[in-house]
């Protein structure tokens, strides 16, 4: 059996000790009619988290009676009724996991079978209970003065999704025709902010009743892994990426089971034995990767590691089909000899199968010798997504902000073996027109055309577009079942001009653009010309969001402006005093440590720099705050959301009369 | 199945689709073209909150066609849905009597009215068709 280790027994100890006297305290409450609405759901995850504990300390008595403990409350909880008779026997089991956790040894049996019973007891109760919950929580309520929660269908919740989905656009719209029309009165424009602030929480509660972070379901794995690789005789650690990413509750909940099957999977088939892992200059130990992260409308959840990987044979197979179709065919098993972990008789076809159910796809890749990724591709409930607005030969594109690594304007370029690249900060990045890689024919761009670079896993491309529109939070709308065979895009958004943005995938650009890997920095770097032209204006923009930011140098860049940045009114001052060739500053108002008011003051304050013009950005409705901008002297303001690039551009431009 | 029909004009051939599977008539605008799709897709456009792709039933039937298409059909099938480029909706009504077989492969019949032959559309075959023709 697996040993407690010391250290972390101690831990569980005192944390058990402590849940257990709030259980008891809560069950007595319970009892005598004065507990907190929320007793037992407190009940529950008290339990829950000591049998979670207790499984990774390796007390494999207190899980279980936790276990059967957390089925009797899990039971109780469903129903919205907490009946009277289970107070004594979860007391009593209160008692005994108490008596275990200090040390003592008594047989489990006795106990779990009777909440065994009780917990049959509450299923015949559930029937009389379940007519009156579903339709309507009011005579739960009545009959016990509390309620623990409604059942509702979920197709309710999403049509709420829907709705709140359509009622962001049409804010959206809103904003878009109040824009352009400078009498909309400051009441309206107040009103407008708090509309924003309340579909916001709508926003999120709506999400919220359908999603879960990975991580609920992460706690177990790390010992899991552990365990299993003990049992097969390697050694293995997990690593977590993305664990806060959100999914669908409902795809959640069958999620672990997969996860585990697909960690084992990985174990039993993938991973060498430590010998043998030395012997091919890897770790002895090792390394397995959950991964999740947002795409779209979809969340992609990887289990990946570094094993063996599958052998060429089957990649020469696979080059005919798909590697899943040969690797899920039932029946179809990696291991030469089969081992306690494996032929357990689920197959990747069981977890291809759920996966398709839930409307989801799976994908595999592999390199023999170097590992497999198994990639579940899991439908997202409401999918917004924040991106940057471009425009190329007249469409809008959206690329996810999370994959834009910066913004500038197109400057020298170099070319090895007919491919374009640029430098940035001393790396090449390849270079490509936005229209070639989607596929739309275009006439070639301007030069000092904006440049957006994109991240996709570590490979970047920088793509050269017409205009950048702006950041946007936007719904990602499925293209339809007719063009789903476009791995271009992630979807469409409708702007709030009725504009349709399709959204593009970065990881099908990387694709389209080729770029495998990074192309020899060395070798370009020599061919790198150095351009000696009289220097542009120098901006200095103040901003504490990192993609305002970005967005606001982006511009400007490609206006042929310099630009520096500082995240606050403080870092501010400290460049205009290291730099004296900054000739005008954009400033964010609510910044941390010194707001864009105080910033002014401070410039218009001292005699070196009091004639520097200062541009005020503000959010619209923020009254207030542009005239507090006017009085602390700011030479201009622009209002955030109408915030384009021809505007900002014209205002700088007369201010630094260029 | 009712024998109502929605009467569309393409160049100067006539179509018929099922009433149930038409969800709306509408203006075409809007379009927004999407780089990568086969021919006979002019792009997708907003409807009612939802982005359907659009297709040009001319080129979907292998026609030509003069000028550019006003009017959309919103085809429904099977939780599909396609906007198909029409330059007319001529009326809604019931199907004529003489029905005799069709050559062209997603029609179930062609039905004589008015000295006109309609094409009456399988659309279960047309949806077949239209993903065929989507990249």
């Amino acid at each position: 059996m697996k040993k407690p280790d010391p250290e972390f027994l101690e831990i569980f100890r005192d944390e058990a000790r402590e849940r257990l006297d709030r259980i008891v305290s809560t069950l007595l409450a319970l009892e005598q009619g004065d507990a907190r609405a929320d007793a037992v759901d407190d009940l529950f995850r008290d339990t829950h988290t000591i049998k979670g504990a207790a499984g990774m300390v390796g007390l494999d008595d207190v899980r279980e009676l936790a276990h059967s403990m957390e089925d009797v409350l899990g039971a109780a909880r469903e129903q919205a009724l907490f009946q009277q008779s289970l107070v004594d026997p979860l007391l009593r089991t209160a008692d005994a996991l108490r008596r275990h956790v200090e040390g003592t040894r008594e047989p489990v049996a006795p106990l779990v079978a009777e909440l065994r019973d009780a917990l049959a007891g509450l299923g015949a109760d559930a029937v009389a209970a379940e007519a009156p919950a579903a339709d309507t929580a009011e005579p739960v309520e009545r009959r016990t003065g509390r309620r623990r929660s409604i059942r509702v269908a979920p197709e309710k919740i999403d049509t709420l999704l829907d709705l709140v989905g359509e009622t962001v656009l049409h804010r959206r719209r809103l904003e878009h025709a109040l824009d352009g029309d400078a009498s909309a009165s400051r009441v309206v424009a107040d009103e407008l902010d708090h509309g924003a602030h309340l579909l916001g929480g709508l926003k999120d509660a709506a999400i919220g009743m359908r999603t879960l972070p990975l991580s609920s379901i992460v706690g177990p794995l790390p010992r899991a892994v552990r365990d299993l690789a003990a049992e097969s005789g390697k050694e293995a650690e997990l690593v977590v990426v993305g664990a806060e990413t959100e999914l669908d509750r409902g795809i959640l909940e069958g999620l672990s089971e997969l996860v585990v099957h697909l960690l084992r999977n990985a174990i039993a088939h993938g991973l060498e034995t430590p010998s043998e892992r030395e012997r091919r200059g890897k770790p002895r130990r090792g390394r397995l990767e959950l991964r999740a992260e947002q795409r779209g409308s979809v969340v992609e959840v990887t289990v990946a590691d570094d094993g063996r990987g599958v052998s060429g044979e089957t990649l020469a197979e696979a080059a005919r089909s798909s590697l899943v179709d040969v690797l899920a065919r039932p029946g179809f098993s990696t291991a030469t000899e089969v081992s306690a972990l494996s032929g357990r008789g689920v197959g990747l076809d069981a977890v291809k199968q759920h996966v398709e159910a839930v409307g989801g796809a799976l994908d595999i890749r592999s390199d023999t010798g170097q590992g497999t990724e198994v990639v579940m591709r899991l439908p997202l409930a409401l999918a917004l997504l924040d991106v940057l607005l471009v425009e190329r030969a007249g469409s809008a594109y959206g690329l996810p902000l999370a994959s834009i690594e910066e913004a500038m304007a197109l400057g020298e370029t170099m070319s090895l073996g007919g491919k374009t690249a640029l430098e940035l900060r001393g790396h090449t990045v390849p270079l490509a027109d936005l229209a070639a890689l989607v596929g739309a024919s275009a006439p070639a761009p301007a030069g000092r055309s904006p440049v957006v670079v994109v991240n996709a896993s570590g490979n970047r491309v920088a793509v050269v577009c017409d205009r950048l529109l702006g950041k946007e939070e936007v719904v990602v709308k499925s293209l339809g079942p007719l063009l789903r065979s476009l791995t271009m895009y992630l979807g469409a958004a409708i702007l709030g001009d009725g504009r349709i943005a399709l959204l593009i995938d970065p990881a099908a650009l990387l694709q389209a653009a080729e770029v495998r890997r990074p192309v020899q920095d060395a070798l370009l770097r020599g061919a790198v010309d150095v351009a000696g032209d009289t220097e542009p204006p120098k901006v200095l923009v103040v901003e504490d969001s990192l993609a305002v930011r970005e967005l606001q140098r982006g511009i400007l860049e490609a206006g042929g402006y310099r630009v520096e940045t500082a995240r606050d009114g403080r870092e501010a001052l400290e460049r205009l005093g290291r730099d004296e060739s900054i000739e005008l500053v954009l400033t964010d108002v609510e910044m941390p440590e010194m707001d864009g008011i105080e910033l002014t003051k401070a410039i218009r304050a001292d005699p070196a720099r009091s004639g520097l013009p200062v541009v005020i950005v503000t959010s619209l409705g923020d009254d207030a705050d542009r005239q507090r901008g006017v009085d602390a002297g700011a030479d201009a303001y622009m209002v955030k959301r109408s915030f384009d690039q021809q505007a900002l551009l014209e205002t700088v431009e007369r201010l630094t009369g260029r | 199945m009712s024998d109502v029909h929605v009467k569309l004009r393409v160049g100067r051939e006539a179509y018929a689709l099922p009433v149930e599977n038409v969800r709306e008539v509408a203006e075409l605008s809007g379009l927004a073209g999407v780089p990568g799709t086969g021919k006979a897709v002019l792009g997708v456009l907003n409807s009612h909150g939802q982005v359907l792709p659009v297709f040009d039933f001319a080129a979907v039937i292998g026609i030509g066609r003069d000028g550019d298409a006003s009017r959309i059909v919103v085809a429904e099938h099977g939780g599909r849905l396609a906007a198909l480029a029409v330059d007319e909706v001529t009326n809604v009504s019931d199907l004529g009597p003489e029905q005799e077989a069709a050559e062209l492969g997603f029609l179930r019949c062609a039905v004589l009215e008015d000295g006109q032959l309609v094409g009456v559309v399988d659309v279960e075959r047309m949806f077949e068709s239209l993903e065929r023709e989507a990249t």
